[in-house]
């Protein structure tokens, strides 16, 4: 039954949120050797991940997508429609990216209160086989339907995917591209392709000194977690004119705040990426040479922040590499987005925006606005990517009245 | 005579006497790093931004750098940025663009004088590639720069097809397309001709004709004495190959020994050029060799100079610059041996992890 899986995933979930579980010991050296990361950044992610997977989120979700838990399990009655059961489809494919930790297991978690069979491509620190093998422990029901793998033969994959009736797959845009040629002709395709986020800050938020540091502090964290890699990590930050801290002020306070969240959360690598070192001498070459702008190299760490970039070019999309851009209106943030065509995943901001604000949100194509300091936190009952958590797993059966 | 004038004067010396085989001239020390500061000098007092940008690491008219190594460099995406021209660029009778491939704006470098920039180019390609003969037929696989006004690829290998070529020469691309065919017949009235040819790419391009070659099981085997000059141009493409694949490929196909592939390694940003050293076509790390006007240094990414044999990045400094920047910081990584430079190309594109975005994605 539903409630009894929820339960054993939650119960798997909670054991995991120990960061001396030894499955997680095991698989958070293994992230941090193959993603390159720091410690404290991988149990971090660990942290996030787990703790966000819970009975009441879970549920949540599954009763807001299909009505009830109940109607995963057979006919439920529907106002004014026919009774109904979201019955699981049968073969679920996951495919995880070469980045990211446990990108996987949400949907996964999800396929499986579905009730699907669910295969998961893993990476080579294979976070998801150990997390796979205590769900089983939990639930010995799910030995039978879920399989973890890693395969580097192609052919082996263009089966698996022409096999599943619904395919999860993270990663550049060519690969969702040649996912979905191999794809079944009936079959669902849930890509999560390339992304990035940004973030706003109203001049509300610059009216202290103080304030504008928590701003600056909240805004560093999200952007310096994972290097900059992923979804979630804004590279470009809007300031709005008016405050009694100006863009360029909030811009400097942005940098020390970088320097304080590298301290505890340092970089993968000590050394500037080169592309950032070359990003980063044309940015002082406008500044010193043409008094456009103003670079703040990172104190203790390899990150780079510059205040007004060139706005004929996207963002600096480099790792740990963040633009600060001055504007007078949200709407000039939405113009910028559009005329560059950057596809956003989230945009962070500050708590309680106004309805105006939420518009030009909207209008920019994010599917997520999130608080400043929780970009990279997003709930599991959100829906990243704008999709549906559950549902993509289902198809409606309805029996007439 | 103007100041200007008197630069150009002692530049076209240096290159005529290098030319001549001289062995005055700026492969002295002395003579390159005087030139070079007076260089420097001149450039301040003529490109204000030029002068800003020194100016905010110390150097100025009152204080100027104590050797040609200590010449500010500016990163060659600044010309994306700025007007780097030490004269109003209305007069400019060479302006190049590059291509731009991640910024929206493509960065332009104006030529004050074409006498400079043809100098350079023919003394350099009568040395590295046209030593032993003159007069082949030049068949370019290169923007014709009729056609692309502004591309510096084009147009120096339209000035040598007029100026060392048999008259015959012929271009291939066109908007990135290749004319393959054309191509083909124009090698074959080559081969009944007897006549060497020259044949000028990019490496691109050269894959793009090996694979259409290949389709045809086409071997053309060029007259004995012709070669090849590869000028790199795999960033942002599709497909990539390695520099020994394609080479080999290119022998198989064209019947051009490798030894007689070179390849040419130039900047739009950059007035003269590098070509594999004529003593390193056998070897397996081809070093190239500049001009004693081209120098090069390889720094860190801190600015530091790194010693011969540690990678760093390329730092060129090019007496050829007189009307724009003498000293250019570029992304491209080597290292400095005995004779020239290594040249390892750029890093390779790590960057993004996940779901997350590149300029390049945006861009293409």
């Amino acid at each position: 039954m539903t409630e009894q899986r929820i339960d054993a995933i939650a119960r798997t979930c909670a054991r995991w949120r120990t960061a001396d579980f030894p499955p997680r010991r095991r698989a958070a050296r293994a992230i941090a050797q193959r993603l390159q990361y720091t410690a404290p950044v991988v149990d971090l992610a660990l942290d996030r991940l787990f703790g966000s997977i819970t009975q009441a989120a879970i549920e949540a979700t599954i009763v807001d997508e299909l009505g009830s838990l109940q109607a995963l399990d057979g006919f439920v009655a529907r106002a004014g429609r026919p009774c109904a059961f979201a019955r699981g489809v049968d073969n679920v494919l996951i495919i995880s990216s070469d980045a990211g930790i446990g990108v996987a297991i949400p949907p996964m978690v999800f396929a499986l209160c579905a009730k699907a069979h669910v295969l998961v491509k893993d990476r080579s620190d294979q976070l998801i086989a150990a997390f796979a093998k205590t769900l089983i422990e939990e639930a010995p029901e799910f030995a039978t339907l879920l399989r973890v793998q890693t395969w580097e033969n192609h052919e082996a994959s263009h089966e698996a995917i022409a096999r599943a009736d619904v395919v999860v797959a993270f990663g550049r845009d060519e690969t969702m591209h040649a996912i979905r040629t191999h794809c079944a002709a009936n079959a669902r395709f849930i890509p999560f392709g390339h992304r990035t986020s940004v973030c706003y800050i109203p001049r509300e938020a610059l009216a202290h000194a103080s304030e504008a540091y928590d701003s600056a502090r909240a805004t560093a964290l999200d952007a310096l977690l994972y290097d900059g890699d992923g979804c979630l990590s804004p590279h470009a930050i809007f300031a709005q004119r008016g405050g009694a801290l100006s863009p360029e002020s909030f811009a400097a306070s942005f940098a020390r705040a970088c320097d304080e969240i590298s301290a505890a959360f340092p970089a993968a690598a000590n050394d500037l990426d080169a592309r950032v070192a070359t990003y980063r001498d044309r940015m002082r070459f406008r500044a010193d040479a043409l008094g456009v702008g103003a670079v703040h190299p990172g104190t203790n760490g390899p990150h780079l922040v510059v205040f007004d970039p060139p706005r004929e070019e996207p963002p600096p999309l480099l790792p740990r590499t963040i633009g600060v851009y001055p504007i007078d209106s949200p709407e000039e943030m939405l113009a910028y987005i559009r005329r560059r065509r950057l596809p956003l995943e989230a945009i962070g901001t500050t708590p309680q925006p106004s309805a105006d604000l939420l518009n030009v949100f909207l209008a920019s194509g994010a599917s997520r606005i999130a608080a400043l300091g929780r970009l990279q936190d997003p709930p599991l009952a959100g829906n990243h990517g704008g999709y549906k958590r559950i549902a993509p797993f289902t198809t409606i059966a309805y029996r007439d009245a | 005579m103007t100041q200007a004038r008197e630069l150009d004067a002692a530049f076209l010396a240096g290159v005529r006497a290098w030319a001549h085989g001289s062995a005055l001239g700026f492969a002295d020390e002395a003579i390159f790093d005087r030139h070079a500061r007076a260089l420097f000098a001149y450039q301040i007092d003529h490109n204000e931004p030029y002068a800003k940008f020194a100016a905010a690491r110390g150097f100025n008219r009152a204080r100027l750098p104590a050797s040609w190594t200590e010449i500010p460099a500016v990163p060659a995406a600044a010309f994306k940025d700025a007007t780097l021209a030490t004269f109003d660029v209305r007069e400019a009778e060479l302006e190049f663009h590059t291509s731009g491939t991640t910024a929206a704006q493509s960065g332009k470098h104006y030529i004050e004088r074409a006498a400079l920039y043809d100098a350079a180019l023919l003394a350099a390609l009568d040395r590295f590639m046209l030593a032993d003969r003159m007069n082949l037929r030049f068949l370019n696989l290169v923007p014709n720069p009729r056609l692309k006004t502004h591309s510096s690829l084009g147009y120096m290998m339209g000035h040598a097809s007029v100026l060392r070529g048999d008259g015959k020469a012929a271009w291939f691309l066109d908007d990135e397309r290749l004319d393959v065919d054309g191509f083909a017949r124009a090698l074959r009235a080559a081969i009944a001709d007897a006549q060497p040819v020259f044949i000028a790419g990019t490496a691109f391009a050269f894959v793009a004709l090996l694979d259409a070659l290949d389709e045809r099981r086409a071997a053309l085997p060029a007259p004995a004495g012709s070669r090849i000059m590869e000028t790199g141009g795999f960033k942002g493409r599709s497909r990539a190959t390695s520099r020994d694949e394609l080479y080999a490929r290119l022998e198989t196909r064209l019947g051009i020994p490798e030894n007689a592939i070179v390849a040419e390694y130039g900047m739009t940003e950059l007035t003269s050029q590098y070509y594999d050293a004529p003593t390193s076509r056998e070897h397996l790390h081809r070093v190239k060799s500049a001009p004693p006007w081209l120098r090069t240094l390889v720094v860190a990414g801190d600015g530091r100079q790194m010693r011969d044999g540690e990678t760093g990045f390329l730092r060129h400094f090019d007496l050829g610059n007189r009307s724009s920047i003498l000293a250019i910081d570029t992304e491209d990584r080597g290292y400095a041996v005995a004779g020239g430079i290594v040249l390892l190309g750029r890093e390779a594109d790590a960057y993004p992890r996940g779901c997350s975005l590149t300029a390049e994605d945006l861009s293409a």
